[in-house]
């Protein structure tokens, strides 16, 4: 990829930013958000942009950057162009862990930890029924198995709210509906940690998943431990994706739509794709999340609903040509 | 029914001690709400939102609706409360929506998901409390607290002493009577009653009647057609429009109460919450479950 193409990514994800900021449903002026971030402004101003704006801006960033990092390498992997966290059921699994967690009264700091258990034991699902059928190398297996391991992760979601307190139903329903309504500081804080850790692995991982694109056997050939990568990209997207849920809940098809975005601007090896989409990724999500803000205000959209809006018909016409 | 009675003459009595200490002007005051948490109001506030349609309520009868500069979008009652800007949801409200009606105070649902929206909100220096208002003993907890806050506290106490002797005196008239077994219809799929745990259960005690799942301790718990047709009600509540439904509903007429066509009409719009119209509302039930021998 050019320098400039960088340069635009960098620039529309600094602008999506800044909208982001500047933009919600409190009317406030260029100037007075400016003094808000400065904290000269009133009080009630500072806390909009300081507390509300900024966090919320900075964990959409996160949540994208995440996701996207983590389709472009499970797609690269997997050799799968439809891979992404969500299909894969590990987004599923993280959103049963995290839930589970949360109806049986755990506390904050334990919830990202199940919904990282979640995540792992279905990617840990979905490979294992994909390669009893023999097909870890065929997409369409690991595809299916993916949505079934989803199903099931939300068929014990409902067992799980069944008998659960009003608040904690309402409160895991906008949880699967995807929200960065509940970002604050400590959230951001911890989200980085995780999407820190998981695209530094994807990077380390990113020539041999290069290689691992040529397919296993030609992999193998080439000195490349191909289960041992094919582990690490795993239980990286994982990580992504439980922290991800854990700070956002379920925020679908980023991962799928972004590496595409990102190859069709001339990006080949993984290193490029994966930093592409977590910058790209990062993009959309800012942007979804203004527009869940401002679409239809005083009520906000949920996050997770406006990706998938996005996300879907882009889905159906690779599914088409892929056909 | 005797400890209503009990309870309502300890309120009374409480607030005619409480009078003799009454302050001529508010000053800036605390107030410990629902949450536990202890807040720092205003004097008078002037820019009220209230994020419940029961405390708007409430606001209303004790005059401070005037003050009222946002609500949520289920608000209906009293009529002018739609005049006040629409901030959206009570429950998980929209922070930014509801700073942007600039507030000097803000009144919450105490639920679970309003924690995080009460600590935002005072994190933004806005005077933010959350109260559970949802039994009748709430109803005069929380209309006096509310009172003390707005400055509203003599009409506050006029408010709960009228409702309180309301209801002592309905429940001393219905005493008497027979009492029939009720089931109050919420919702259809799933089949929701009134539970124990709702405000309309203690209203019906009242009224002269008992609640077919009152041993429930949930305020509308969801129930099996099975086990109702097994606690077999001799009336059933439910809107006209339900009514019409249930009357010519071959499931729905397994039930005797509907067979016999003792399916009450009364106005829904009441399941908001425990506020000022209660009293007049257990008035208006005792003379609907026990016709001829409650005029009200």
């Amino acid at each position: 990829m050019t320098t400039a193409r960088w340069c635009l990514l960098a620039l529309t994800l600094a602008a999506a930013v800044v909208a982001g900021i500047m933009v919600g449903t409190l009317p406030l002026s260029p100037n007075v958000v400016l003094r808000g971030l400065l904290g000269t402004a009133a009080p009630m101003d500072i806390a909009v942009v300081r507390e509300l704006r900024l966090p919320r801006v900075l964990l959409a960033a996160l949540v994208g950057a995440g996701l996207g990092a983590a389709g472009a390498a499970l797609q690269g992997a997997t050799r799968n162009v439809l891979a992404e966290p969500y299909l894969l059921g590990v987004s599923g699994g993280a959103a049963m862990g995290a839930v589970i967690a949360v109806a049986l009264g755990a506390r904050a700091p334990l919830v990202p930890l199940a919904g990282f258990a979640g995540a792992l034991g279905a990617v840990a699902l979905t490979l294992l029924v994909a390669r009893a059928a023999g097909g870890r190398g065929d997409a369409r297996i690991v595809l299916m198995a993916g949505v079934v391991v989803g199903a099931f992760a939300n068929a014990a979601i409902m067992v799980a709210l069944a008998g659960a307190d009003a608040s904690v139903v309402r409160g895991a329903l906008w949880w699967m509906m995807g929200s960065a309504a509940d970002a604050s500081w400590v959230s951001v804080r911890s989200l980085a940690l995780y999407v820190a850790v998981g695209i530094a692995i994807l990077l380390l991982l990113a020539r041999a998943i290069d290689v691992l694109a040529l397919g296993e056997e030609t992999a193998a050939g080439m000195g490349v431990d191909v289960a041992r990568v094919a582990l690490g990209v795993y239980v990286a997207g994982a990580l992504l994706a439980a922290g991800t849920v854990a700070a956002a809940g379920l925020v679908g098809f980023v991962g799928l739509l972004v590496p595409h975005l990102v190859r069709m601007t001339g990006a080949r090896t993984h290193r490029s794709i994966i930093s592409g989409a977590a910058l790209a990724g990062a993009t959309l999500v800012v942007m979804a999340d203004l527009l869940a803000r401002i679409a239809h205000p005083p009520a906000e959209l949920p996050l997770g609903a406006i990706t998938a809006l996005l996300g879907v018909p882009f889905f159906l016409a690779r599914l088409r040509r892929l056909a | 029914m005797s400890r209503l009675t009990v309870s309502w003459s300890c309120i009374v009595i409480a607030s005619v001690l409480a009078a003799c200490d009454r302050r001529a002007v508010p000053q800036r005051d605390t107030a410990t709400d629902d949450f536990g948490d202890t807040i720092v109001v205003a004097a008078a506030p002037a820019r009220i939102v209230s994020l419940n349609p029961t405390t708007t309520e409430l606001l209303y009868a004790i005059g401070a609706g005037a003050r009222l500069v946002g609500r949520t979008s289920y608000d209906i009652i009293p009529a002018a409360v739609t005049a006040v800007p629409d901030l959206g949801p009570g429950l998980r409200p929209n922070v930014e929506a509801v700073l942007s009606a600039r507030p000097d105070l803000v009144i919450l649902y105490a639920s679970e998901d309003n924690r995080d929206a009460a600590r935002r909100l005072r994190a933004a220096h806005v005077p933010t409390v959350a109260y559970k208002v949802d039994r009748i003993a709430d109803f005069a907890r929380v209309t006096l607290a509310i009172g003390r806050m707005t400055g509203d506290t003599a009409a506050a106490r006029i408010t709960v002493d009228t409702v309180g002797r309301t209801l002592a005196s309905t429940l001393a008239r219905t005493a008497a009577l027979p009492h029939p077994r009720v089931f109050w219809f919420l919702w259809e799929s799933p089949l929701l009653a009134v539970g124990g745990g709702s405000f309309l259960s203690e209203m019906l005690k009242v009224a002269g009647a008992r609640n077919v799942y009152d041993s429930l301790p949930e305020p509308s718990p969801s129930v099996t057609f099975e086990d109702l047709v097994r606690r077999d009600p001799d009336i059933i509540l439910a809107s006209a429009a339900t009514r019409a439904r249930m009357l010519t509903d071959a499931r729905w007429r397994t039930l005797r109460a509907v067979r016999e066509r003792r399916v009450l009409v009364f106005d829904t719009t009441i399941v908001n919450g425990p506020s000022a119209r209660v009293g007049a509302s257990a008035v208006a039930l005792a003379a609907l479950l026990h016709p001829g021998a409650f005029a009200p």
